[in-house]
């Protein structure tokens, strides 16, 4: 994968990553600062590794896209820290939320939909495609099952996925997860053309 | 899983993975299962298994992949029964599945199918051979473990949040 390819991702990932936070703050009444530290491509081992290994559980959202070409987006936390991105979306202080019951499922959702969609509108703006996310299905695994379930779809043709790292950071305190871009090969190929 | 001793080493089955054993210290793991199905296989008479973690359901032509040998299903039993040799008669094998979840949500899980397409083509590959699956775990929405031990050829599958079960 070439270098200008790399920084184009991360221009858009910082552009996703702005737009997600003034969404976030928006809807919380907080300000929500979103960093993105790393955006690399990589293998499914390389996400099973960052949210824990094999046999991790995590909790998080996907949405499909579809439109001009198709793709999938997953917001993963470990389970922990996603409660803690509970806590900071409800304004609590951390270790507030103990399980993953409806209330911080469906919070969840809300912040894989922000996200989700704030990184999908980036992309779409920067490529100038017509990209529509789903609406956010709240998942709650083993890492491996979930990235293997995209990637028989998108690794079907051997392609890379985008791994960014992301934090999410308020007055309070910060917490980490994972966002996981997973263009099928002809949206790759597009943004291949498009930073060269 | 059962007790774990000095012994024993769990040796991890990836995407697309065949691994054969027949020293009984070891213990084959395809960890979390989606929509990827897995075979655990049993010869009884040689006390040698194997573990199969298939991605795809057919291969359409695609040529054969050393490096993934159980990508598709098609290659996967080929191989298999390659690798099993002149130990005995195919349809001697114990054959366990368990896999082909819908992990991603019913809706998208629906659109592609991957996991219930790769049962049935297991099923159309079983028929190839002559085999039959002495038991099957397969669909659902929670994705799997699966461990064989070659030390007793008894088969495990557990869930995120379900302890583990021989099957």
């Amino acid at each position: 994968m070439s270098v200008p390819m790399t920084q184009r991702l991360t221009e858009i990932a910082n552009d996703g990553a702005f737009r997600a936070g003034r969404g976030l703050s928006g809807l919380i009444g907080e300000e929500i600062l979103i960093r993105i530290p790393e955006v690399r491509l990589g293998t499914r081992l390389d996400v099973c590794a960052a949210v824990g290994g094999d046999d991790a559980l995590v909790l998080g959202a996907y949405l499909g896209v579809s439109g001009d070409v198709s793709g999938h987006v997953m917001l993963l936390f470990p389970e922990a820290r996603a409660l803690e991105c509970v806590d900071l979306m409800c304004g609590q202080p951390p270790g507030t939320t103990t399980e993953a019951d409806d209330f911080a499922q469906s919070a969840i959702a809300e912040l894989g939909n922000i996200v989700g969609s704030a990184f999908v509108n980036a992309l779409a703006d920067a490529t100038n495609l017509s990209l529509h996310p789903s609406p956010p299905v709240v998942v709650r695994d083993l890492a491996m099952a979930l990235v293997e379930s995209v990637y028989a779809e998108v690794m079907a043709q051997d392609g890379p996925v985008v791994i960014i790292d992301t934090v999410f950071e308020d007055t309070r305190g910060e917490t980490a997860g994972l966002l996981i871009l997973a263009p099928d090969p002809p949206a790759l190929a597009r943004l291949e053309e498009l930073a060269a | 899983m059962t007790a774990l001793t000095t012994s024993q080493t769990r040796i991890s089955v990836g995407i697309g993975q065949l691994a054969t054993a027949d020293d009984p210290g070891i213990i084959l793991v395809a960890y979390g299962l989606g929509s990827c199905v897995g075979v655990t296989v049993w010869h009884p008479r040689t006390r040698w298994g194997a573990l199969l973690h298939i991605l795809l359901p057919d291969s359409n032509g695609a040529p054969f992949r050393t490096d993934e040998p159980a990508r598709y299903a098609d290659h996967a039993f080929e191989e298999l029964l390659r690798r099993f040799g002149t130990r005995g008669e195919p349809r001697e094998l114990v054959l366990k599945l368990a896999g082909g979840a819908m992990v991603l949500g019913r809706n998208h899980s629906q659109r592609f199918k991957i996991g219930e397409r790769n049962a049935e083509a297991i099923y159309r590959q079983l028929d190839r051979f002559g085999l039959r699956p002495a038991a099957t775990d397969l669909g659902g929405t929670a994705g799997r473990t699966l461990e064989l031990h070659i030390g007793t050829g008894k088969s495990y599958v557990r869930t995120a949040t379900a302890p583990a079960r021989e099957f």
